[in-house]
């Protein structure tokens, strides 16, 4: 088959609008077969996200004032910080980002859900794998590849889990009434796809066992580029090509240019990881290719967000205005498009001498792990929460303190990375000032880091507080009780 | 479902070519490298036991979170080598010994890929791994001091005790020791010295 009739805009519009006319009973019964691992899936990942960011707010704090919590083994700077980042990567991205894939797919094949058991034993073994691993680090037992720092056997079992879960994104595809596929799944697809195969090989040639020194670059740099172009994109962007049109109900505005930004996503994705290694040991034309990837993926961005782009102009201000998870979807937008510029800007020679391995380095992951994925992660689950509980969010204070903060929070964090990070790339390139100095000079801007830790978690919190007051409501009403 | 089936197929052939690219050809070419004949033994050199047990208290301390192990290639930037990191750009061939490539990807603290010939003094690198603070002012390196062991001195004190000056430096009587991590450790640190040059041909890109 052709690409044109497989991807062919009528029938892709087609699909949506189907799922649009579902009714309401149908959809109840759609939610109800999934509610018991979704509860679990999203509970899990709440308290991990906090958990991630309380650990995170903690290392700033040491980076600024060294005797903090000093001279322990488990709680030393070089253990807690990959716990940190792996808790907001394993425990939070990619088990929310599942759970919302899960739910969509479910949604769009109106096939109902039967195997529960299988899902919700899966998202234990991973969340077991996750804490156990964690643990495990800190203990000292960690790996130090990054991303990829627990011990094997957790690393296994994430993946064993991972498939287990997985296979069920598929399986629901498979049962669709719908002959169609929706720009949104094409995207939830790669996601489940591409994320055991990658974690797979990493895993295999890092951990497992070990490939030689001399060939482990490419791989840890390839890892984290396909982390988060082709397992966190996607999803973002799947979910985001889903709510828009589903709250403002504009079509979407090109098939073709969400088309190419699809392929050339698939295409490029894995490719730009590379570019984290300008200037690394490894053959030259590894370099070139990482920065031809990464200076077009900017392209397969700018196809993304046009289309995004008209689908809000479209859509009436007023249901923009009303609705948080449109709030949140634009905040996600704009991450994105400051996510791919900072990620662009360190791809140049030039400019990657003065920033990289400064904070600024830390800027492009956090903007795209909690300002990109997680704005529109947090979107998602604004748009499920009430049809799954089916009471809406009744305090729109509390919304807007936590899109408020979150934006302010990150932000914050991204502006002072990028700062402290230029400063520090002034100071190292410039062999007269002494290292000691140039921590001096990095010292405000990372103080700066620890408060907007603080402001997330303070922005989490009030989402916590909504979702307190929600169950409180349910159990007030009497309404049968999600797990 | 012949969409699907066309979709996957798209999806995996794609994701195949990066992984074929990056992951299959480093497999190949960078990961059966050979070591080289230098003047005196081969290049790299091996490590020895201590070392090799070192990098492994290295990697689960997590000392790759806060320094790199890579000096950058010259085209790019000169800065590494002005600030006397090291003598030359690293190579892939720099690794070959390396259990875990620690290449890091931000420098809170220095590189470190030459610190064996920076810093020489064992004894200097154990103070530093206890009390960072008083060796370098206003270093935010994080103590080290569980790697060492704090024994009552018996008779004459230890060879091996480390002079310490900070407020946890030991009360009268009682001495510091390193552990057997740390003395792995400070080897391993030691070994990191690539005052060597390979020849042409055997690191440039195939
Ligand atoms: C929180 C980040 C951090 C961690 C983790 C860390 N260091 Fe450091 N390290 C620094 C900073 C900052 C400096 C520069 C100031 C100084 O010399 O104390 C430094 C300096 C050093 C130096 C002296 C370098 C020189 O050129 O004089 C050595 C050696 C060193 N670290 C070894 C280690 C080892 C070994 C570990 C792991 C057990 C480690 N560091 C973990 C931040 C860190």
């Amino acid at each position: 088959m052709n690409q044109e009739t497989t991807f062919s805009p009528a029938q892709a519009s087609n699909n949506l609008s189907n799922e649009l006319l579902l009714n309401s009973s149908l959809c109840l019964e759609l939610d109800c077969a999934l509610n018991i691992p979704m509860f679990f899936l999203l509970r899990s990942s709440f308290f991990n996200f906090g958990l991630g960011l309380f650990l995170l707010l903690i290392c700033s704090i040491k980076l600024v004032f060294p005797t903090f919590c000093d001279g322990m083994s488990f709680l030393t700077y070089g253990r807690l910080f990959p716990v940190a980042y792996d808790f907001l990567i394993y425990g939070w991205a990619i088990p929310l980002g599942f759970a919302l894939v899960l739910w969509f797919t479910s949604r769009f094949s109106q096939a109902v859900f039967t195997h529960t058991r299988v899902l919700v034993a899966a998202a234990h073994l991973w969340n077991a794998a996750v804490f156990l691993g964690s643990l495990a680090v800190l203990a000292g037992y960690g790996t130090s590849v990054p991303f990829l720092e627990y011990p094997n056997w957790a690393s296994f079992l994430l993946l064993v889990s991972f498939l287990l879960m997985g296979v069920w994104v598929i399986f629901l595809i498979k049962q669709s009434t719908c002959r169609t596929l929706y720009v949104s799944q094409w995207y939830f697809l790669t996601f489940v796809c591409s994320f055991p195969w990658m974690y797979g090989t990493a895993n295999m040639l890092l951990t497992w066992g070990k490939i030689q020194g001399s060939a482990q670059a490419p791989i840890q740099a390839w890892y984290g580029g396909s982390l988060v172009e082709l397992c966190f994109t996607p999803v973002a962007l799947g979910i985001i090509y889903y709510i828009i049109p589903k709250i403002s109900g504009v079509k979407i505005y090109s098939y073709y240019l969400a088309l190419c930004g699809f392929v050339s996503l698939l295409f490029l994705g894995g490719w730009s990881g590379l570019s984290l290694l300008v200037g690394a040991p490894i053959p030259a034309w590894m370099m070139s290719a990482g920065v031809v990837a990464n200076t077009l993926i900017s392209v397969s961005m700018l196809a993304v967000v046009v289309n995004f782009y008209y689908m809000l102009q479209e859509s009436k201000k007023i249901i923009i205005q009303q609705s948080p998870a449109l709030h949140f979807v634009a905040a996600g937008i704009i991450f994105y498009v400051i996510a791919t510029f900072l990620s662009l800007l360190n791809t140049f020679p030039g400019f990657n001498a003065l920033l990289n391995f400064t904070d600024y380095v830390s800027a492009s992951l956090i903007v795209s792990l909690l300002g990109f994925f997680g704005m529109t992660l947090f979107a998602g689950v604004y748009y499920i929460i009430p049809r799954l509980t089916g009471i809406s969010w009744f305090s729109s204070v509390m919304i807007r303190w936590h899109f408020w903060l979150s934006i302010i929070g990150i932000s914050v964090m991204i502006s002072s990375m990028v700062l402290g990070g230029i400063i520090e790339g002034a100071a190292l390139n410039d062999s007269e000032i002494t290292f000691t100095n140039i921590l001096s000079y990095a010292q405000p801007w990372r103080f700066l880091i620890s408060i907007s830790w603080l402001i997330l978690i303070v922005g989490f919190a009030c989402f916590i507080r909504l979702l307190v007051m929600m169950r409180w409501q349910m159990i007030k009403e009497k309404l049968p009780m999600p797990q | 479902m012949n969409q699907l089936r066309s979709l996957f197929l798209m999806i995996a052939s794609f994701f195949f070519l990066s992984w074929f690219g990056i992951v299959i050809y480093s497999y190949i070419h960078l990961g059966h490298l050979r070591s080289v004949a230098g003047t005196d033994g081969l290049l790299p050199p091996e490590y020895n036991g201590s070392a090799v047990r070192g990098a492994h208290v290295y990697a689960v301390n997590g000392c790759m979170t806060c320094h790199t192990q890579q000096i950058r290639q010259l085209d790019v930037t000169h800065a590494d080598i002005d600030r006397k990191w090291g003598e030359r750009p690293s190579v892939p061939l720099d690794y070959l010994r390396d259990r875990t490539a620690f290449l890091g990807n931000i420098r809170i603290g220095p590189d470190l890929s030459n610190i064996g010939m920076r810093l020489t003094d064992p004894m200097k690198l154990y103070q530093h791994l206890y009390e960072p603070a008083q060796m370098v002012e206003g270093s935010i390196m994080p103590s080290y001091r569980y790697l060492f062991h704090l024994q009552k001195i018996q008779g004459e004190p230890s060879a091996y005790a480390i002079v310490l000056v900070g407020p946890h430096a030991p009360q009268l009587g009682y001495e510091i020791v390193p552990t057997r991590d740390v003395q792995d450790l400070v080897a391993y640190l030691l070994s990191l010295k690539h005052n060597y040059t390979f020849p042409e041909e055997s690191h440039t890109a195939p």
